[in-house]
């Protein structure tokens, strides 16, 4: 039973670095260490029952021995607040005053149409009302509009340009071609298309442009109707 | 947390008393098994042994097989009852060569198991 105990605490222990350092993308909403266990827990609980030749303690020790592991772990977290960051990880602000934070995105392993995409599950669609948005600890998105979102918020935003590249199905949906909202970037002191990070425009013609490493700028085209 | 505590206290508390059951017991049924298989070897040796000192290795085994089923997986005793009934069977014809070889192999197997399942850096890994 010793055994069992002891491998299957390892087994854990390696299941837990590798959820970690895989980052928070896999483990949806779930804590590491949670993940680890549901993973764990319904293999170990099919072994014994598939296996008649197996002593049915052997699943039963291993069992109690998960559950015993995310007790302590559960009681680390909750009492030693230096544990958390540890185990948990913690909550990285992905989009702040000055635009998006592209940093803190490549180091939880995300692009900006990562992003984009779970802020409009959240139900927000224009990247200039939000005030902040952050990327938690358990892999989901959370966002502090600004006080006049309802205001900044007039038609669907459309990325046109992630990442340094055109998006060539967005442009056929704003009826215009790369050249004409290149030109439209280059009157914005934008000199060279790869350094763009992201570009969206709405149906009123508003695009919100940022540059990598720099803040995003807002502007409009000269578009007479809404176009969408 | 105060339940917490008592559930982790609890849960090690059946875990260690499940581990040092399992050793204390399953080191003792094998010892014991051993020195029996070895009083027949023994005999076998001096070609004295019966049919009847067969048996009664069988009855003994049988009768602590059962409980070695709780801690020990099934395939693994299993092995055991073959060998120990080639055993016997050769002591039945009274071919103590043969007898001899298997009580080996039964012998090695009752020393061997004890060592699969006790604690140790080469049963972990």
């Amino acid at each position: 039973m010793g055994l069992i105990f002891v491998r299957t605490t390892i087994i854990f222990i390696t299941l837990f670095i590798v959820m970690r350092l895989m980052g928070k993308r896999q483990i949806g909403e779930m804590q590491p260490y949670e993940l680890v266990i549901t993973l764990i827990i319904s293999e170990l609980a099919c072994i014994p029952m598939s296996d008649n030749s197996l002593p049915l303690l052997y699943g039963v020790i291993a069992i109690l021995t998960v559950y015993l592991l995310h007790q302590i772990v559960c009681l680390i977290d909750l009492k030693w607040k230096g544990a958390k960051t540890i185990l948990s990880g913690t909550p990285s602000i992905v989009l702040n005053k000055k635009g998006i934070d592209d940093t803190q995105l490549k180091k939880n392993n995300l692009d900006v149409s990562d992003l984009i995409a779970s802020l409009r599950i959240e139900g927000y669609f224009a990247l200039d009302g939000i005030e902040y948005a952050l990327y938690e600890s358990e892999g989901t998105f959370s966002a502090l509009p600004k006080q006049d979102y309802e205001k900044l918020q007039t038609s669907l935003p459309i990325v046109i340009v992630t990442d340094g590249k055109f998006d060539k199905k967005n442009l056929k949906i704003t009826g215009k071609d790369a050249g004409y909202f290149w030109t439209a970037l280059q009157g914005q002191g934008c000199d060279e298309l790869k350094k763009v990070l992201v570009a969206t425009v709405d149906g009123d013609g508003k695009v919100y442009f940022q540059q990598k490493g720099d803040s995003y700028k807002i502007f409009h085209l000269d578009w007479k109707e809404r176009l969408w | 947390m105060i339940r917490t505590l008592i559930s982790i206290l609890i849960t090690l508390l059946i875990i260690i008393g499940a581990t040092v059951a399992e050793l204390w017991y399953v080191n003792k049924v094998f010892d014991e098994f051993s020195a029996r298989l070895q009083v027949l070897m023994d005999k076998s040796f001096a070609k004295t042994a019966t049919a009847d000192d067969g048996d009664a290795v069988r009855e003994f085994w049988e009768n602590k097989k059962n409980t070695l089923y709780v801690w020990l997986p099934h395939t693994i005793l299993h092995e055991i009852d073959f060998q120990l009934s080639e055993a016997i069977g050769n002591l039945y014809v009274k071919d103590y060569d043969s007898a001899i070889s298997k009580i080996e192999v039964v012998l090695c197997l009752s020393e061997d198991i004890p060592q699969s399942y006790a604690f140790g850096l080469e049963n972990i890994f």
